[in-house]
């Protein structure tokens, strides 16, 4: 179907597309990978293993979902742990996997405590033929209280040292998964890149509260009447997820496998525009099954085809050199807020969006039009200050656009 | 009205989705597991799929996943009733209302009419040629598959136009022609030899001539008639000569009241249509009661929505007329002797149920049956044609027939999936075959 080959070159390591898997259940054993690779995945994140030692004790529920008005996904939390699952069971998978699909990507990930645990599993997973290792520096819950985790990933000292163990310990690529949950990731990113790590994942979930119980006071998911907090992922924290991503590649230059909140090839456009050479799903699959990547591998072919772009490649931070500091921002440029009295179905949520959130500039008149009195929306050039916020209420697509401030009379 | 020419019979269905709308309406699919709504389509679209497309914004995947299933996207979204197909069972329906699969259809058929449509890649011409006669929906997507599977395709039409009752017979209130045009562009880029104004009564005569295989499916274009004292007055049609006058573009002058007998899709059409022209009051008189009626329910809907007024249970008697002209319509109540039937023989008048209706028109609408007998092709009485079931195979080897002629009368989508179901027919039978004379 498609004229435009997908197939991405990532820390050495060629996938058929740059669609892969994350490290999470839909990873979670390789009779689920083969099913995600058949639906047409260029490459899986196994799930995080660790020793076969390390004790892995669930609870339950481990996930809840943020509802807004229709929709019951915008975001998921997740009180999950790394793999239930032994090593010595999986890696067998990974050699039967990489055989069955020698032409898909399989990555795994591994989570360790001490150096001689991190480079025993690196070690064993290369002679799995895993074609990469990806190190969770990253989870928000459960390890960080073992020393684990983002306690990890928010430490430059402890990410060096140990991206460092792992690197050393392999031939193949290793990524390092980061945290979202600093203040500035750009200073871990630089290590990595110090260490020999060959790339990063960005971003792992989000530190949250999903939310409480109004009847039982107990925050949720109510693991018997308790809670703690958790990782939150989901189209909620995209923006979050583009902008690490973006400065990491813009700042670091380090190859990023871009994660956070896609579900559209939209959206896998917009994380290669802020430089993730490829990307990485979890919560859609979860939500929508595999079969999703359809949409991902045809929606890019059919965009690449548009934009006369003969590779993914071409996209990887092709949006940088536009994303500057605010003091770089033009102070010329003035916009207004422009109406399309056509297309205005006359609800007012842009007069009230302004009255109470903007500038008082944008009012309805009743206007005589022909027989009927209609609610005509009318700006007030003078007062507009050209914030935006009516285009991002108005619920008619196009109705209302930003354009150049008209030219001021030299009379006034 | 003013300058004499009636607007453009637009109707409701051309309303197609601006693209934040249909994300909308696609985003409420439950994206079921084994979903209701693929089992819904003869054509064999995958409907929970499409509607995935459109939700994660893959639009021309969408149109480009319905026109391989079937070459009329945009035409079955208009005219299919899918109330009664795919969106009968749609999960979404236990929770409030079923997703709006046909608008959705609609808008997918719009993002990639026919002459934008994308051909199919890598398509391997093979030699042999095969005749496809009539041009309708079983025609086209017959002479659609079996391009696509290499044969040299040569589709033959009586009429002017492809489309068979997409141009000339369902009227353009419900079908926009020049949509149709545009959609059917797609046929022609195939690369499938089109000829029109030929009337190709003799399937054994094409094989005679250098054909491989012909597929006959030229639909049912004689209408039948009652034979009513008084059907030879001027003002007396058969709808489907009326409806294919309409779709030619003309504006037949129908008066101000208009009797239509019959109670299928065909007679609910001629009835809005006749409104469309102008005529005040329009009659429906079937033999069937409402739940009876073959017509969709929501074409029965529709007609009432316009206003027609409906007298069932009723069959007709004798149509009046003065001076040559028709001036009326007699008929009277009936039941059925016999429960089950709903054959005319099978009603029996009630006494003293008569009625009479004035008339400046009266059309026929009670069925049609095939222009031509065929040569050597096994058929019924009535000339419709007898066909294996499974290969579509009629008495002749190498000719198939399938729509219409064969069914009776069906649906545009269950004449597309017969279609379908042929080019398959004829592509085992041609390579079991194998070459003509032993070699290529």
């Amino acid at each position: 179907m498609s004229r435009v080959s997908l197939a991405v070159d990532f820390c050495g390591v060629r996938f058929p597309n740059p669609f892969i898997l994350a490290a999470a259940p839909p990873t979670d054993s390789a009779e689920m990978i083969a099913r995600g690779f058949d639906a047409g995945w260029g490459g899986a994140v196994v799930k995080t293993l660790g020793l076969e030692h390390v004790e892995v004790n669930l609870v339950s529920p481990m996930m809840d979902g943020l509802k807004y008005e229709d929709k019951n996904l915008i975001g998921l939390e997740n009180i999950d742990l790394i793999s239930n699952r032994k090593l010595n069971e999986v890696l067998p998978e990974v050699t039967d996997l990489k055989k069955r699909y020698p032409d898909r990507v399989v990555i795994v990930s591994m989570m360790a405590g001490t150096e001689a645990e991190w480079k025993e599993i690196a070690r064993r997973v290369e002679a799995s033929g895993a074609d990469m290792i990806e190190c969770s520096f990253s989870c928000p819950h459960g390890m960080p209280e073992r020393g684990m985790g983002s306690a990890v990933g928010q430490d430059a000292g402890l990410t060096y040292e140990r991206a460092k163990w792992v690197a050393e310990a392999v031939k193949i690529p290793v990524l390092i998964k980061l945290t979202p949950n600093v203040t500035d990731m750009r200073p871990i990113a630089r290590k990595v890149k110090e260490a020999g790590a060959a790339g990063v994942t960005c971003i792992n979930t989000v530190k949250g509260l999903i939310g409480f119980d109004l009847d039982t006071f107990a925050p949720r998911p109510d693991v018997y009447g308790q809670s703690t907090l958790g990782g939150y992922s989901g189209p909620a924290i995209k923006p979050i997820a583009l902008r690490f991503v973006a400065e990491i590649a813009k700042d670091v230059g380090v190859p990023v496998s871009g994660v956070g909140g896609i579900v559209t090839w939209q959206d896998s456009v917009e994380f290669m525009l802020a430089g993730a050479g490829t990307v990485q799903v979890c919560t859609a699959v979860m939500r929508y099954g595999y079969d999703i990547v359809e949409e991902l591998i045809e929606g890019l072919s059919l965009y690449l085809e548009d934009k006369c772009l003969g590779s993914p490649a071409d996209l990887v931070g092709r949006g940088l050199p536009k994303l500057v500091a605010h003091e770089a921002l033009s102070r010329e440029w003035k916009v207004v807020s422009r109406i399309d009295e056509e297309r205005c179905v006359g609800c007012g949520g842009c007069a009230v969006a302004c009255r109470d959130g903007g500038h008082q500039s944008l009012c309805f008149s009743e206007e005589r039009r022909g027989s009927d009195l209609e609610r005509v929306p009318v700006v007030d050039d003078e007062k507009c200050i050209g914030c935006g916020f009516c285009r991002s209420v108005c619920p008619v697509a196009g109705c209302i656009t930003m354009v150049e401030r008209p030219a001021v009379e030299l009379a006034k | 009205m003013g300058n004499g020419q009636p607007p453009p019979a637009v109707a409701e269905t051309e309303r197609t989705y601006a693209p934040h709308e249909a994300v909308i309406e696609a985003s409420r699919c439950l994206m079921c597991d084994e979903p209701p709504c693929n089992k819904g389509c003869p054509a064999g679209v995958d409907v929970r799929r499409f509607v995935r497309k459109i939700r994660f914004g893959n639009f021309r995947g969408a149109a480009r996943l319905i026109r391989d299933a079937n070459p009329l996207v945009g035409v079955c979204g208009r005219v299919c009733p899918q109330e009664i197909l795919c969106m009968e069972h749609c999960t979404r329906a236990n929770l409030d209302t079923p997703i709006d699969i046909a608008s959705l259809q609609r808008f997918a058929g719009d993002v990639e009419l026919g002459s934008l449509a994308p051909l199919p890649e890598g398509l391997r011409d093979r030699a042999e040629r095969v005749a496809v006669v009539g041009a309708g929906p079983a025609g086209i997507a017959a002479a659609v598959e079996l391009r696509r599977a290499g044969f040299q395709v040569e589709l033959i039409e009586r009429e002017d136009a492809l489309g068979g009752v997409l141009a000339f017979g369902i009227p353009p209130s419900r079908l926009d022609q020049s949509f149709v045009e545009s959609e059917l562009d797609y046929v022609k880029r195939l690369g499938v030899s089109v000829r029109l104004g030929a009337h190709e009564a003799d399937p054994a005569a094409l094989l005679a001539r250098g054909f491989d295989a012909v597929f006959v499916a030229p639909g049912l274009w004689r209408a039948f008639r009652i034979g009513l004292p008084g059907s030879d007055l001027a003002g007396v049609v058969a709808a489907s000569e009326f409806l294919r006058e309409v779709a030619r573009g003309g504006r037949p002058s129908v008066g101000a009241r208009v009797v239509v007998i019959g109670g299928g899709n065909v007679a609910m059409d001629a009835a809005t249509t006749a409104k469309v022209l102008g005529a005040e009051r329009v009659d429906v008189c079937c033999l069937e009661s409402y739940d009876e009626m073959p017509a969709f329910r929501s074409e029965i809907e529709r007609a009432q929505a316009e206003g027609v007024e409906f007298h069932t249970r009723t069959k007709p008697v004798r149509i009046v007329g003065e001076r040559g002209r028709v001036t009326g319509f007699e008929g009277e109540g009936i039941r059925w002797k016999v429960p089950g039937s709903l054959a005319p023989t099978n009603a029996e008048e009630i006494p003293g149920s008569g009625f009479s209706l004035p008339a400046d028109t009266v059309i026929e609408a009670i069925g049609q049956g095939p222009l031509d007998r065929y040569p050597g092709l096994a058929a019924t009485d009535r000339g419709f044609l007898k066909i294996d079931p499974e290969t579509l195979a009629t008495s002749i080897p190498g000719v198939f027939a399938g729509g219409d002629i064969v069914s009776g009368g069906a649906t545009v989508v269950q004449a597309v999936a017969e279609g379908k179901k042929a080019a398959v027919a004829i592509t085992a039978w041609l390579d079991a075959r194998g070459p003509k004379g032993g070699r290529r």
